[in-house]
């Protein structure tokens, strides 16, 4: 078989999850003064004592952004991580507007959750019966398998109705290699329902 | 009568030992060549039928493995009902006692504990000599020592019941363990099986639980017939085909309430609920789920066809 079309051979299931949150990190290279920018930014929101970070919210991307005193920022919120990469220099742009100081050092992206649908049932338990190993499955506590794919420390929740929910990437490539990789197991233990 | 070498006849002899006095001589000079023997045979006569109560011939409990000395120290007891003067000495002696370290103290405790909620339980001494054993395996991780003890333990309990094949739900075992949610009881229980994998392998054989393993606890619960609980139990097993997304306790209730509600008595929704320990609501919801597939769950010894027509629709 010719691998003419490289797309349709990297996703053989046609299922390609949806990003729904990436979380990622940034250095402004500068202290910051928590209190003044919450008194002069807008959407900002600011209480020291119950967590040591400014909350700035911004619309579009719509992103939450948690800005420490050490110049240190987290962004979460981006449905992708160009998004996230814009939505941080938006909030960089915001504080330089405080402090002409700030720089955008070492962005990274910390996790990617992905999620898609399989369309069919799942048989979670015998799925944890043959993989004990990687997964968790507890019905009383939570409904879903938490399935823990050792060599790429991603973890993925599979439920009953076929939804998964992929977490723990650092890129869009590996949640879609971890789908691929966990597409033929799930249809292995589909349910079939008799009558 | 042995043979021994004998220093004054430079020659082994015959050699005799002398019970009364304690004293091996030897035959042919008198030479006493040990004295002082210690006697090993018991100190004192026990009698059969004198006192049932105590054994005269057994000293002490059962040797426990798990604790450092098989258990065998002595604690000194100030008695609560001291009369006389005797009390002074005693308690002061318990006093010193407790401030001597012992390596067990918290063990022994932890042990009581599980004791206690077995007991509570009614859970026999294999589960609770397991529990004791894992939560011996975990005792001395610093990481236990932030996270609330009765959690701990009533996650060891939780653990031997499954191991053993008999499970219960964490909402029992929440009812016996004082002041452990049912969060932090799932919560240790994950952390002790991380543990116990990390330390011995891939020996943590515990299958997922099924609404069948607890069928016949709740039904002699609520005192239902065996006609019942057999129709009951063919349900359930009738019931892990169909595709009903519930957890396995509601549709056990579920299957109870149906089951009821077909037989000559009918058990109220409450009673069902609190012997369960799933919501009114829930058992109600789940009802709605099973109603459709009533012809294939109940089996036909126990209901026919019109009997179902009377099952009240949810």
């Amino acid at each position: 078989m010719a691998k003419q079309d490289s797309k349709q051979n990297a996703n053989p299931s046609g299922i390609i999850p949806t990003l729904q949150n990436v979380v990622s990190t940034v250095n402004l290279g500068c202290t910051l003064n928590l209190k003044s920018i919450a008194l002069k930014a807008r959407n900002a929101e600011y209480n020291p004592k119950r967590f040591a970070a400014v909350v700035m919210r911004i619309r579009e991307p719509k992103t939450t952004a948690l800005i420490f005193a050490s110049g240190k920022m987290v962004c979460t919120g981006a449905k992708s991580e160009e998004q996230s990469k814009t939505a941080a220099r938006k909030y960089a742009r915001i504080v330089q507007k405080f402090k002409p100081q700030v720089q955008f050092m070492d962005f990274k992206v910390q996790n990617i959750v992905g999620s898609c649908d399989v369309k069919f049932t799942i048989r979670l338990e015998a799925l944890q019966c043959f993989h004990s190993a990687f997964c968790r499955y507890d019905p009383e506590t939570f409904p879903g398998l938490i399935y823990r794919m050792k060599h790429n420390k991603i973890v993925l929740l599979i439920f009953v109705s076929g939804k998964i929910v992929i977490t723990g990437a650092k890129t869009k490539e590996q949640i879609n290699a971890a789908f691929e990789q966990i597409y033929p197991v799930l249809v292995e233990f589909k349910k079939v329902v008799k009558y | 009568m042995a043979d021994s070498y004998c220093p004054d006849c430079k020659r082994s002899t015959e050699v005799v030992f002398d019970h009364s006095a304690g004293d091996t001589v030897c035959s042919e000079c008198g030479l006493v060549l040990e004295a002082h023997s210690i006697d090993e045979t018991s100190e004192w006569r026990t009698f059969a039928n004198e006192s049932a109560d105590n054994d005269p011939v057994r000293v002490g409990g059962p040797s426990n493995p798990l604790l450092a000395d098989g258990g065998l120290s002595t604690v000194v007891i100030s008695r609560p009902s001291g009369t006389n003067s005797d009390s002074l000495p005693s308690s002061s002696l318990g006093r010193w006692q407790s401030r001597s370290s012992n390596p067990d103290r918290s063990l022994i405790l932890a042990f009581r504990t599980i004791a206690t909620m077995a007991d509570r339980l009614g859970l026999v001494a294999t589960i609770k000599d397991r529990a004791n054993e894992i939560y011996k395996k975990v005792e001395d991780l610093k990481s236990i020592k932030g996270r609330n003890q009765d959690a701990i333990l009533a996650a060891c309990i939780y653990i031997a019941c499954r191991q053993e094949d008999k499970p219960r739900t964490v909402k029992e075992i929440c009812s016996v363990a004082n002041g452990a949610t049912k969060k932090e009881i799932g919560r240790a229980k994950e952390f002790i099986v991380k543990q116990l994998e990390i330390e011995m392998g891939q020996s943590m054989e515990m299958g997922t639980i099924h609404a069948g393993d607890f069928l016949r606890r709740f039904c002699s619960h609520l005192g239902m017939n065996n006609q019942a609980i057999k129709a009951a139990q063919e349900a359930v097993q009738k019931s892990e085909e169909l595709d009903i997304r519930r957890s396995p306790i509601s549709i056990a209730a579920a299957v109870i309430y149906m089951i009821t509600q077909l037989s000559e008595e009918k058990k109220p929704l409450r009673d069902i609920s609190l012997a369960t320990g799933v919501a009114e609501g829930t058992i109600k919801n789940s009802y709605k789920d099973l109603y459709p597939y009533a012809s294939r769950l109940i089996p036909s010894f126990f209901a026919k066809e019109e009997d179902l027509k009377n099952l009240c629709s949810p």
